[in-house]
């Protein structure tokens, strides 16, 4: 009763409407992508524009899947995208325990100099990456996409964080029972992180999902391009059809709305779990 | 170091499930599939042909037509391979095409727009394809002058045009009705259109919704009376050191752009949304390249008539015309000779009257070959499509001079950017339509000399 009751206080009605309106503005482009994929281009051009598409016209899909390979493009950006989640995973782990656990001399500045890496702009290192890469004649193949973003500062950032968080005690005791540094990685400190775990990969997975000019210049063939290149080769340099696009836009997103929808709990406790630490 | 025991597989539970497992299982054969699923997609079947490499930017069905045009050539004959490759936007393009010059994994043919024509031209990395007209005594005359001519500097043709394109008005017929006008009369001169405008505007509706985010709209209205954009030819003669924005044709042209919106005949909106706004009848004319015509008729079916005139230009003008923009076909001087040979046959193949009839019907550009106009195929695509008549009429009347070819400079997106944004202040109010010209002409003469010295670094 009484919970009941204090549900209804004005300071949590105004939380409801504050989430309400949050959520709509997180919900609204997913709406506004949907809804217009499947609108037929003189809806889409009309003032105001309909909330929902009536009828649902499905050929924008049709049109889409027939324009460009799309489902070829889903397939490659599942390993790419696959692959970097996995490689950001263990060399952000590794680095970050050695950064969190191990006491050797230039720790900290060696960590401020990979911090500082967080400042250079993707833009900057984009050709000289690309000019190493094809050198090795990695060019057209998955290694060449995935591995120059197999580890990133941020990752062994969030999870050196989150390792600092664990226990003191938690290794001093491991120590004791003369446990050394690899088996008390692999059984303590990884099971332990699972949260951090679970927000670096769903994070890094998305990264690697939306990435576009890395994937273009890395690939000459139409068979390894991924998803971001299918949704440019349906612009035009002249106009825009908005209901292909977005047509599009939603075949792509799906995947990672259902990785996302897997990841969620995983996520959630990773950003709860670090906020209410002891 | 990677001692796997038993714990390890810790990670993988963390690791949030399915993408991972597909991941691992693709992990092992993905390098080696992909490579032989490349070749056999390519040359295996045809020996020892020749393969040329086709770098281009077409989106959409476009890119649909650039495979069936490479498809179908590769059927034609057995000594040639042409595989079409989609490399994001020209910008993008040319990004990695300068960073894989000198390379084996460069194309043979580069598709490149009008505005990259600088670049493209100093870097010194194109075999012109003049030296191939030459060699063989191919008759260049049989192509429309009006879009070849964009393409010649310093009275060599570097590339052959492929994707040509020029400048519209669009109206709506119903509209100019509704409001005493006749539709079959659209305006010609600025002050026709100033007065149309002022007419079809009433009840929340504009009279014209003119891209103002879009430099490319300014510079046609200003080659259109007949004037350059910078000195020495319009970059054509040698290199500009100078930008002449601030030429009374260029001070009107910002004049009727401010008039418009001043007295609230106009919405001022960028490209897209101003072709949203009038295809939701919001105001009765727009801009928009001959090559949204498809679109943009598409997009009015059912709603309103939709016509096409040509590009107003004031009363007193002189005699210029709108330039062809769009893009051209390029042959690297870094491949061997017998791609480049091949790549030239391509391009031969490609401006043959039958592909360009299919080509037009298909994308809305012009066709280059004056022959396609009688292509039966596109004579009945005429008749359906009378308002794409116009286009081709205002390519006709086009004046064949320097200003009426388009300038060539090597900075194109800074200088419009600087356009647009003078554009932009003068809208607001902050500057009149000479201080607006004035200053933009000033810095893009800046960034002219900082191009020059570039090129001697």
């Amino acid at each position: 009763m009484n919970a009941v009751l204090r549900s209804f206080r004005p300071a949590n009605i105004a939380h409801y409407v504050l989430l309400t309106a949050l959520a709509a503005a997180v919900v609204y482009p997913v709406y506004f992508a949907v809804s217009y994929g499947l609108m037929t281009s003189q809806a889409v051009e009309s003032y105001p524009p309909p909330f929902l598409p009536s009828p649902v016209y499905f050929g924008n899909m049709f049109e889409v899947l027939n324009l460009v390979p799309l489902v070829r493009f889903i397939g490659n950006s599942l390993i790419v995208s696959s692959l970097i989640m996995i490689g950001e995973l263990i060399t952000g782990a590794l680095a970050a325990y050695a950064f969190a656990f191990l006491r050797f001399k230039g720790r900290d500045l060696l960590f401020a100099v990979f911090l500082a890496t967080l400042m250079v702009p993707g833009e900057v290192t984009v050709i000289p990456n690309f000019l190493t890469v094809r050198s090795w004649g990695w060019m057209d193949t998955y290694w060449g996409l995935s591995v120059p973003h197999m580890s990133t500062a941020f990752g062994i950032f969030l999870l050196r964080q989150f390792f600092l968080q664990l226990p003191k005690d938690l290794g001093e005791a491991a120590r004791m029972d003369g446990c050394g540094h690899l088996r008390f990685f692999f059984s303590m400190v990884l099971p332990l992180s699972r949260p951090a775990l679970g927000t670096l990969a769903v994070y890094s997975f998305m990264k690697a999902w939306n990435m576009y000019l890395w994937p273009l210049l890395m690939t000459n063939q139409e068979s390894m391009r991924t998803v971001q290149i299918g949704i440019a080769m349906l612009k035009k340099e002249e106009y825009m059809s908005w209901n292909l696009i977005l047509a599009g836009v939603t075949l792509v997103v799906l995947p990672s709305l259902l990785l996302l929808v897997v990841g969620l709990k995983q996520l959630v406790r990773g950003i709860t779990g670090g906020a209410v630490k002891q | 170091m990677w001692k796997k025991d038993g714990r390890f597989r810790g990670l993988q539970i963390t690791a949030s499930g399915l993408a991972l497992t597909i991941g691992l299982a693709a992990c092992g054969g993905g390098e080696t599939e992909s490579a032989t699923l490349a070749d056999s997609a390519t040359a295996s079947s045809k020996g020892d042909a020749v393969k040329v490499v086709w770098w281009h930017s077409m989106g959409g069905n476009n890119g649909k037509v650039v495979d069936k045009l490479a498809a179908d050539f590769n059927q034609s004959q057995a000594d040639i391979v042409v595989e079409p490759i989609f490399q994001g936007t020209y910008g993008e393009s040319l990004t990695k095409l300068f960073a894989s010059l000198g390379s084996d994994s460069g194309p043979a043919i580069m598709q490149m727009n009008f505005t990259s024509s600088g670049p493209m031209i100093d870097t010194g990395a194109v075999t012109p394809v003049q030296q191939f007209i030459d060699a063989e005594q191919y008759d260049i005359g049989q192509l429309d002058p009006n879009i070849v001519g964009n393409y010649i500097y310093r009275d060599t043709l570097y590339s052959m045009p492929y994707n040509a394109s020029n400048l519209l008005l669009y109206y709506n017929k119903d509209m100019f009705r509704d409001a005493g006008l006749d539709p079959e009369t659209p305006p010609r001169t600025f002050e026709e259109l100033m007065a149309a405008a002022q007419q079809l505007t009433k009840d929340g509706v504009y009279g014209t919704a003119f891209g103002s985010s879009d430099a490319w709209f300014i510079e046609q209205f200003i080659s259109n009376q007949g004037a350059e954009l910078v000195n020495n030819g319009n970059g054509r003669e040698d290199q500009a050191t100078e930008s002449l924005l601030d030429s009374e044709a260029a001070v009107r042209t910002f004049a009727l752009w401010r008039d418009l919106v001043k007295h609230g005949y106009g919405l001022n909106l960028n490209s897209a949304d101003s072709h949203k706004a009038f295809l939701s009848e919001q105001a009765a004319m727009t801009l928009a390249s001959t090559a949204g015509l498809k679109n943009l008729l598409d997009g009015s079916e059912g709603k309103f008539e939709l016509g096409t005139a040509f590009l107003p230009k004031p009363a007193d003008a002189k005699e210029g015309g709108v330039y062809v923009s769009g893009a051209s076909l390029y042959i690297m001087n870094d491949r061997p000779e017998t791609e480049q040979q091949a790549s030239w046959e391509f391009i031969k193949y490609l401006m043959e009257p039958k592909q360009q009839a299919y080509f037009h019907i298909n994308t809305g550009y012009f066709p280059v070959p004056k022959a396609s106009y009688e292509e039966p195929d596109v004579i009945d695509n005429l008749k359906k499509y009378p308002q794409f008549q116009t286009a081709i009429d205002q390519l006709n009347a086009s004046v064949s001079n320097h200003a009426s070819r388009g300038a060539i400079i090597g900075i194109y997106p800074e200088a419009r950017k600087i356009t647009v944004q003078a554009l932009e202040e003068m809208l607001n109010g902050q500057l009149e339509p000479e201080e607006a010209t004035k200053q933009a002409a000033d810095e893009i003469t800046v960034k002219l000399q900082e191009y020059i010295d570039s090129l001697q670094r």
